[in-house]
């Protein structure tokens, strides 16, 4: 047990060798897609990236999930025990299982591997996480020692990976969305000859792309040599619908400016949570440089209603084993101490994040509440997810905080 | 928004006003109106969410806000303002029942809304999922190119035998088929998953009915006890020998079995490397347990996670301290003998008091221990360390004497010292005996550990568990069970047949699609047996072995 030689390699293959792996595979992923910007809507995805690309990614993938299995395997060596006994333990776990889930549910099941790289970032993100709660590998409590705990936990991991697959859809759902709907309403602008629409503003474009956007505001049949210059046109479309023209040494460049604002909005009070210099710097940087990765790949994501119901997928597939997670939870709170729910913070914001998605599955039945409205509503409830795990970890106190770092 | 937006059924999002409402004459009229509308209100979807979005708030509040019953003392600290965001905010917190939430006004209001709000909505979900079992009919199609998933292919066999087929294949997956009714063109109509779907859906909402009232009903007939006992002695099951109880109010102290539980000895280890050092590795207690009614007597362990169940009482170990016998003399007569149950503190010593009202004035030792102070090297002085193993304990000492003040409400673990002049002090080691100035002796003869148990009967948790069974066996299908109808057309198309099979799925489009291809390919393999066994003798292959899909094939 606890031996340091052991445990010096499993660090090896954690950093660097498990997330340079997964980098790689990322970028493969994502350069495999970006071939096909504005591909046909509803196509086939597979036919869509490029397959000697993508099967590149996919080694590239497979390869990273090889090296991290192996760094889990030594790690659990070096430490005696199962990888589930603290909060870096966790993170690490649950982006093993969304990288899993990434090629065996969303490549090879559901036929689309356009999203990997998309998930591919989620993974690299929560391992990012995890470097910042890191712990050496050591022993667990003997109160922490039962199977109930053991199912429990497990469990609640392998929930919040899927839920971790279910918020990068959602939110890329949101992007894709906004993106189409402003392109669409633009296009019904231009129309009508009025001039709503910013993304179309043509004083601002820059030459090359500038030709390809010509054509599409009012174009109702195109011809077919024109087909993929139109899907060009309309990607560019996309992007620039999400940017604000920016004036940089006399050249005009499209960025995301709200988007990076709210990403900072949103990343520092988290970063807070933290408590140290290296997270709050590191966490708002890396959240930007994700959501500029994301904005860049909206036009060679799938339509918007393909997301919204990939996000729903995954959510739903995610609640039953959060729920099922809770329960294993009361039971083994009853066989240790006594009391199957005590409202300790952990539980209560267990709690909190079933409520939050009890909500969102309601919302999405719900008429009235469109895709958009239950998409927040799943981000938020993601929101809480983290919330329950790195806040109350790290700044509430209570029973459970003897499992956190 | 159209109906079709909602994966829901109708009944769960109804319209609060019906254009076919009369509305009722007078004063008494417009209030049954208000009724009839304020039950819709409550039988809508999009109450619900808002419930569960006040809910979620509370429950915000719970996580963020210490709770009183957890963590009492850190309350009283909020409300004196010595903690927290101060006084103002405190006093605004207590108004909204924020340091209980869970016991509080707004939680019990919103409860009692969120289940009537449920058992609005079950009602006629109930009601129309019995019509569903009992006599729903897929309706027939007249727009089969008009379905999502649509699909055709050419066959040898006649209309009716394709259809005749068709229909038993489907029966065979337990498809809900409409009964033939003559009507021309023929069709096969079917339905699967609506029963599964809003059956599970169902089951899950109803389970929070036995969630509840398993819960309520265990407040009122479970009890809890907690009690430390020092190693060597023994423990009788009675209402008044436990430190703090809580008990339902349908509880009574006939329930007490009075068994007596012995702790013969604790077993605490840790783990000594120094990266995890004071990480404990052990915690078992040696018990011996008497029946009353028999005397038999038998020896168990409790562990960790390892209760001992006697007389229905779970006994659970949850807390220990060390134990050192205390024995004060004054005046030549002794004052105090007894084990102290210490407390563990953050700061690697342990506390506790001696209360000696015997002596004159009154005698207060105030206790801090430290289980490993090994004498330094070279000067000899205790080092004091914060290492929890009882190698080389220290117990050190404040003398203080006057009124301790014994009549009123106290902690056992510390003295008042309003009343009371610091006299002395000194330091200990296991065997060792002091002397202080006042002729006051005291002698540390031995050093044991207590631990703290606690007793408890909670009947209703078995229920508990059926609720949580049940709310997962709902789940499951409520969320992927999902309704899909299907029809089936044939029609003679020159020498041979053209057979459509057109379906929509109302949830899981993708799923369905999947399902379509494969019914199709069933289906067809169907025909061409039976083709096969009826044109035995003509050997003619089947042409046209691929069914034009609907989304290969733009038209
Ligand atoms: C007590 C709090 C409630 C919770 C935690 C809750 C949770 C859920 C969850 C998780 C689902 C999705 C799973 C399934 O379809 O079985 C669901 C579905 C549903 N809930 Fe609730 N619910 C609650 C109260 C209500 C109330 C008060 C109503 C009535 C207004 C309601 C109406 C529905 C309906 C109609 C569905 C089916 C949606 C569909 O078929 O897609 N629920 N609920």
């Amino acid at each position: 047990m606890n031996d340091p030689q052991l445990a010096e390699i499993a660090k090896l293959l954690f950093s660097p060798v498990t997330l340079v792996a997964y980098t790689a595979a990322m970028i493969a992923y994502l350069y495999s897609m970006s071939s096909t910007v504005g591909r046909a809507e509803d196509g086939d995805a597979t036919a869509a990236v490029r397959p000697k690309g993508l099967r590149i990614a996919t080694g590239l993938g497979l390869l990273a999930i090889v090296a991290h299995g192996a760094h889990l395997l030594t790690w659990s060596f070096a430490a005696g025990r199962y990888p589930l006994g603290n909060m870096f333990e966790f993170s690490n776990v649950a982006a093993f299982v969304a990288a899993i889930a990434a090629i065996t549910v969303v490549q090879w099941r559901l036929q689309r591997p356009d999203v990997v790289g998309f998930v591919f970032l989620g993974v690299l993100l929560t391992l990012g996480l995890a470097v910042l709660v890191y712990t050496e590998p050591g022993p667990l409590m003997p109160i922490l020692d039962s199977w109930w705990r053991a199912i429990h936990v497990s469990t609640i991991v392998f929930a919040f990976g899927v839920f971790t697959v279910g918020a990068v859809f959602t939110a890329l759902y949101l992007l894709r969305e906004t993106a189409e709907r402003r392109v669409a309403e633009a296009r019904a602008g231009n129309m009508s000859g009025s001039t709503v629409g910013a993304a179309f503003d043509t004083t601002t474009r820059d030459a090359d792309e500038d030709e390809l956007l010509e054509v599409v505001p009012g174009r109702e049949e195109p011809d077919a040599s024109n087909i993929d210059e139109d899907a060009a046109a309309y990607g560019i479309a996309l992007r620039r619908a999400l940017a604000r023209p920016v004036s940089v040494a006399g050249r005009t460049v499209h960025v995301p400016v709200s988007l990076l604002i709210w990403t900072v909005v949103a990343s520092v009070p988290f970063a807070l949570v933290f408590q140290r210099a290296s997270a709050m710097v590191g966490i708002p940087v890396v959240a930007l440089a994700a959501v500029l990765i994301a904005w860049w790949f909206v036009p060679s994501l799938p339509a918007a209603t393909t997301l919204d119901s990939l996000a729903y997928r995954t959510n739903a597939f995610g609640f039953p084993l959060w729920t099922f997670g809770v329960i294993a939870g009361a039971i083994w709170a009853e066989q240790s101490w006594g009391r199957f729910w005590g409202w300790d913070p952990k539980e209560t914001s267990a709690f909190l994040t079933w409520v939050a998605y009890a909500g969102y599955l309601h919302a999405r039945a719900t008429r009235g509440v469109k895709g958009r409205g239950a998409a927040w509503i799943g981000l938020g409830s993601y929101g809480v997810l983290l919330f329950t795990y790195y806040v109350v970890n790290l700044l509430v106190t209570g029973l459970h905080s003897y499992a956190g770092l | 928004m159209s109906r079709r937006d909602s994966t829901a059924p109708p009944e769960a999002n109804p319209d609060l006003r019906r254009p076919g409402d009369p509305r009722s004459p007078g004063p008494l009229g417009f209030v049954a109106d208000s009724l009839r509308m304020a039950w819709r209100w409550l039988t809508r979807m999009r109450t619900a969410l808002y419930l569960l979005g006040v809910l979620a708030l509370l429950t915000v509040v719970a996580t963020v806000v210490p709770q009183e019953p957890n963590v009492p003392t850190t309350v009283r600290q909020w409300r004196t303002g010595e903690a927290g965001p101060g006084q103002l905010w405190a006093d605004l917190i207590d108004l909204i029942g924020g340091f209980d939430v869970y016991g509080s006004a707004v939680f019990l209001a919103l409860l009692l809304l969120l289940f009537t709000s449920l058992t609005a909505c079950l009602i006629p979900r109930y009601r129309a999922w019995w019509r569903l079992v009992r006599r729903s009919r897929p309706p027939r199609t007249s727009h089969l190119a008009s379905h999502p998933e649509h699909a055709t292919f050419q066959i040898d066999a006649s209309p009716d035998q394709v259809l005749a087929t068709a229909r038993g294949m489907l029966a065979d997956r337990r498809w809900r088929l409409r009964e033939d009714d003559g009507r021309e063109p023929a069709q096969v109509a079917a339905e699967k998953g609506h029963v599964l779907r809003e059956g599970g859906s169902l089951v899950f909402h109803t389970s929070f009915y036995v969630l509840l009232i398993a819960i309520v009903a265990g407040q009122l007939i479970g009890f809890s006890g907690q009690v430390g006992i020092v190693e060597g002695h023994s423990w009788a099951d009675t209402r008044v020998g436990y430190w703090t109880h809580d008990g339902g109010r349908l509880w009574d102290d006939e329930d007490h079995t009075g068994f007596v539980l012995t702790l013969d000895e604790f077993h605490v280890d840790w783990h000594r490397d120094p990266r995890f050092g004071g990480q404990p590795s052990l915690f078992l207690s040696d018990v011996t347990i008497t029946e009353p009614d028999t005397g038999e007597t038998y020896s168990d362990t409790v562990g960790g996670n390892d209760p001992l169940v006697v007389d229905g009482m779970k006994i659970h170990q949850l807390d220990w301290g060390y134990a050192p016998r205390v024995v004060v003399e004054a005046d030549g007569e002794v004052v105090h003998d007894a084990f102290l149950t210490l407390t563990n503190t953050d700061s690697g010593f342990w506390r506790g008091a001696v209360k000696a009202p015997a002596a004159d004035p009154d005698v207060g030792l105030e206790i801090l221990f430290w289980p490993y102070a090994p004498p330094d090297e070279t000067t000899g002085e205790p080092v004091l360390t914060g290492a929890p193993w009882a190698e080389a304990p220290l117990l050190f000492f404040r003398e203080f004497r006057g009124d301790l003040q014994l009549e009123a409400v106290q902690n056992v673990r510390s003295l008042d010292t309003s009343r009371l002049e610091e006299t002395g002090a000194g330091g200990l080691r296991p065997g060792g005996s002091f002397e202080l100035a006042d002729g006051v002796t005291v002698t540390f003869p031995e050093l044991r550990r207590w631990v703290g148990f606690q007793v408890s009967s909670r009947p209703a948790v078995p229920y508990l568990l059926l609720g949580s069974v049940l709310v997962l066996i709902g789940l499951i299908p409520g969320l992927y069970a999902f309704r899909r109808r299907l029809w089936v057309a044939a029609e003679r198309s020159g020498e041979r047949t053209l057979v459509t099979v057109a379906g929509r799925a109302f949830q899981r489009p993708q799923a369905f699609e999947d399902e379509h291809r494969r019914l199709l390919e069933a289906l067809r393999e169907r025909l061409a047996g039976a083709t096969a066994e009826n044109t035995a003798s003509d050997d003619a292959p089947l042409d046209d072995p691929t069914p034009e899909h609907d989304q290969a094939v733009p038209r």
